[in-house]
């Protein structure tokens, strides 16, 4: 089989051509459903991939709309890994900007976190910070603490109520109309072997993004403050503990003077 | 000085957050979701697709199709409380 | 080089949705067998379940992504991936297909025919030293369910397995269902392939089940679906072939359409059942 040979018969496996020449079969020089069974089963198993990821999605728009879309993202992105977990990543990106789901608003940031938790599911193991250790810091050290981040941890924004509409279409709780129609910020982060997705408080998202992104306490806390007057830096900082968002103390300079000391 | 006041602060919502963690979350998970995690399909595998037709995607034409297909799933369902469906909501205030 | 050793007992294609079931009390299984890509994400409840079965049970890691048959060479990260998995787990066997699956980086998720030829038996046994050499193990090829054939062919497949095995010293993985498949799909007597295939290096055995349909012309084709019991005729040849061969680690495979734990188990309990026959047979 020459390279040029296993062009044609993958080019034909994604697009709607003709079988490719020098395949055949025993009743036929053109075995064309034979040669469908392939297609089918390429865009079968990647469909059923990207379905498993983004369950909520597919109740979202129903079945058949979820597979013609995901057809058509298949098509433009095929899998470049044979690591099907992290296959629809970008995924929802596509789907925001898919004209005939544009009237459902809402749905690519539901998918945003469907892959985030997958992301998380998948994700590096480590043990959360233990209150403790924070709870021993010195107080004027606390604002120029650097925290590590779990690898699973995403932070996530939406200007719609994506969080309650996820948990809806994740069979957390019943689908029905929302009652407070306002956007919603959340963490997806799997602390142990759990995936948790955590509602977040006011000005939440851009205290816990820059925290990740390694911004010191004071200076995530104090953006947080300037987007959003209702910050509450106790709340978020529970919110820190009991979801285990970060695994420990990044050194800082004061631990580099010190240890030179 | 801000930074100073940002500390201040800081030091109280910590003592708080951490009373607050202290009292632990009412949690009843199932032991052994605990310690391996809820069980997720594994996405790569060696069967040929699911199910028995072959006929149904031997002809790849969504494309066409795609444009008039119309989501048909919960998004019908859910309604805002002032009675506008979700397709007509466009962007929701931030 | 590490051999290919399982069992020579029945096993089961292990599922997620099984697990709790399967813990939950000691299972008359031989091997759980995994598919190797759905255990290459970093951490999580995929690792914690397979090391908490590991604890317990032999190991296959059956890889479904690798392309050994591509005209390419191989993709040297994923081979580092296998290489890493195999060093955690150091399963008792490491299998993979004759077939390939990527193309100009594409990865097309199916296992694809290849024509039998003297340029694609070099390019396949070459790719076979180069994973055997990676990994330090002996590893086993399987045979593919095929729906179409190609007119470049030379070499039948049984020969090619036969000389691809005797090449490099990969064993082989015998998919019965496979056998059945192809052969009806191409008019052939799955018999006869059985009577041609090199048994000596089978190192296992798989059973499965596939889907009918026929194809423009009105003759059969079967689908290797995996989503239904193993169907008689596939029970019937693996008895001729276990017959031949005497007991070789033998796998349930059921990936979609998954039914509870206790009817695998009941397929995996069917076939140690002729495995034990057969050892009787041979006994007497």
């Amino acid at each position: 089989m020459s390279d040029a040979t296993q062009s044609a018969f993958a080019a034909g496996l994604l697009e709607a051509t003709p079988p490719p020449a020098g395949i055949a079969a025993w009743n036929s020089p053109s075995p064309e459903r034979r040669y469908g069974v392939y297609r089918n089963n390429v865009a079968a198993s990647l469909t059923g991939a990207l379905a498993t990821r983004f369950p909520a999605a597919e109740r979202i728009v129903g079945p058949d709309f979820f597979r013609a879309m995901a057809a058509v993202f298949i098509r433009l992105n095929p899998p470049r890994s044979p690591l099907l977990l992290a296959y629809g990543d970008d995924f929802p990106d596509f789907a925001a900007n898919f004209e005939p789901a544009r009237e459902i608003a809402y749905l690519a940031d539901v998918m945003r976190i469907e892959a985030a938790r997958t992301r998380a599911y998948h994700a590096a193991d480590a043990a959360p910070l233990d209150p403790q250790v924070l709870a021993e810091i010195a107080p004027d050290r606390l604002g120029g603490l650097v925290l590590v981040p779990q690898p699973s941890l995403s932070v996530l924004s939406s200007p719609h109520p994506a969080v309650t509409i996820w948990a809806m279409n994740a069979g957390e709780r019943p689908v029905e109309p929302v009652a407070d129609w306002r956007g919603q910020d959340a963490l997806v982060v799997r602390p142990h072997m759990i995936v948790e997705v955590v509602p977040l408080p006011p000005a939440g998202a851009p205290f816990f993004g820059h925290l990740a992104q390694g911004r010191a306490l004071a200076e995530a806390a104090s953006t947080a403050m300037a987007a959003d007057a209702a910050f509450d830096i106790s709340a978020n900082l529970a919110i820190l503990l009991r979801a285990g968002a970060f695994t420990a103390i990044r050194k800082d300079q004061d631990d580099e003077d010190r240890d030179h000391a | 000085m801000k930074t100073m006041i940002a500390t201040l602060a800081l030091a109280g919502s910590l003592a708080s957050a951490l009373a607050a963690v202290a009292t632990p979350a009412a949690a009843a998970d199932d032991a052994k979701e605990k310690c391996y995690g809820v069980a997720l399909k594994g996405q790569n595998d060696c069967a040929a697709g699911a199910g028995t037709t072959c006929a149904g995607t031997s002809k790849i034409d969504y494309q066409q199709n795609v444009f008039k297909l119309v989501p048909k799933g919960t998004c019908l369902s859910m309604k805002t409380p002032d009675g506008h469906g979700m397709l007509e909501q466009g962007m929701a205030p931030a | 080089m590490i051999p290919s050793a399982l069992p020579r007992r029945t096993g089961a294609g292990f599922k997620p949705e099984h697990f709790a079931a399967i813990i939950a009390e000691p299972q008359p299984i031989g091997f759980f067998e995994v598919h190797a890509e759905n255990y290459m994400g970093a951490g999580g409840p995929p690792h914690t379940q397979l090391g908490r079965l590991r604890e317990d049970y032999a190991l296959s890691v059956h890889g479904v992504g690798l392309s050994i048959g591509s005209m390419q060479p191989l993709d040297r990260a994923h081979l580092a991936r296998l290489k890493t998995l195999c060093e955690r787990y150091r399963p008792e066997s490491f299998s993979e297909h004759l077939a390939w699956s990527t193309h100009d980086s594409v990865f097309l998720n199916d296992l694809l025919p290849l024509p039998y030829t003297q340029e694609t038996l070099d390019r396949v046994a070459d790719h076979i030293d180069e994973v055997q050499e990676t990994l330090g193990r002996q590893m086993l090829l399987e045979n593919p369910a095929t729906y179409v054939l190609f007119s470049e062919s030379t070499i039948e497949e049984t020969a090619f397995l036969a000389e691809v095995a005797r090449r490099t010293g990969c064993g082989l993985l015998l998919d019965v269902n496979n056998v059945f498949v192809a052969a009806t799909n191409h008019n052939l007597d799955p018999g006869d392939y059985i009577a041609r295939f090199p048994l000596e290096a089978v190192r296992e055995i798989h059973l499965s089940g596939h889907s009918e349909t026929v194809d423009e012309l009105g003759a059969p084709l079967l689908i290797d679906s995996h989503d239904t019991p193993v169907k008689d005729p596939v029970w019937a040849l693996y008895e001729t072939v276990i017959s031949r061969t005497g007991p070789v680690a033998s796998l349930i495979e059921w990936d979609n359409d998954v039914p509870a734990w206790p009817v695998l188990r009941g397929e995996a309990a069917a076939a140690q059942r002729m495995l034990d026959a057969a050892a009787r047979q041979r006994a007497a």
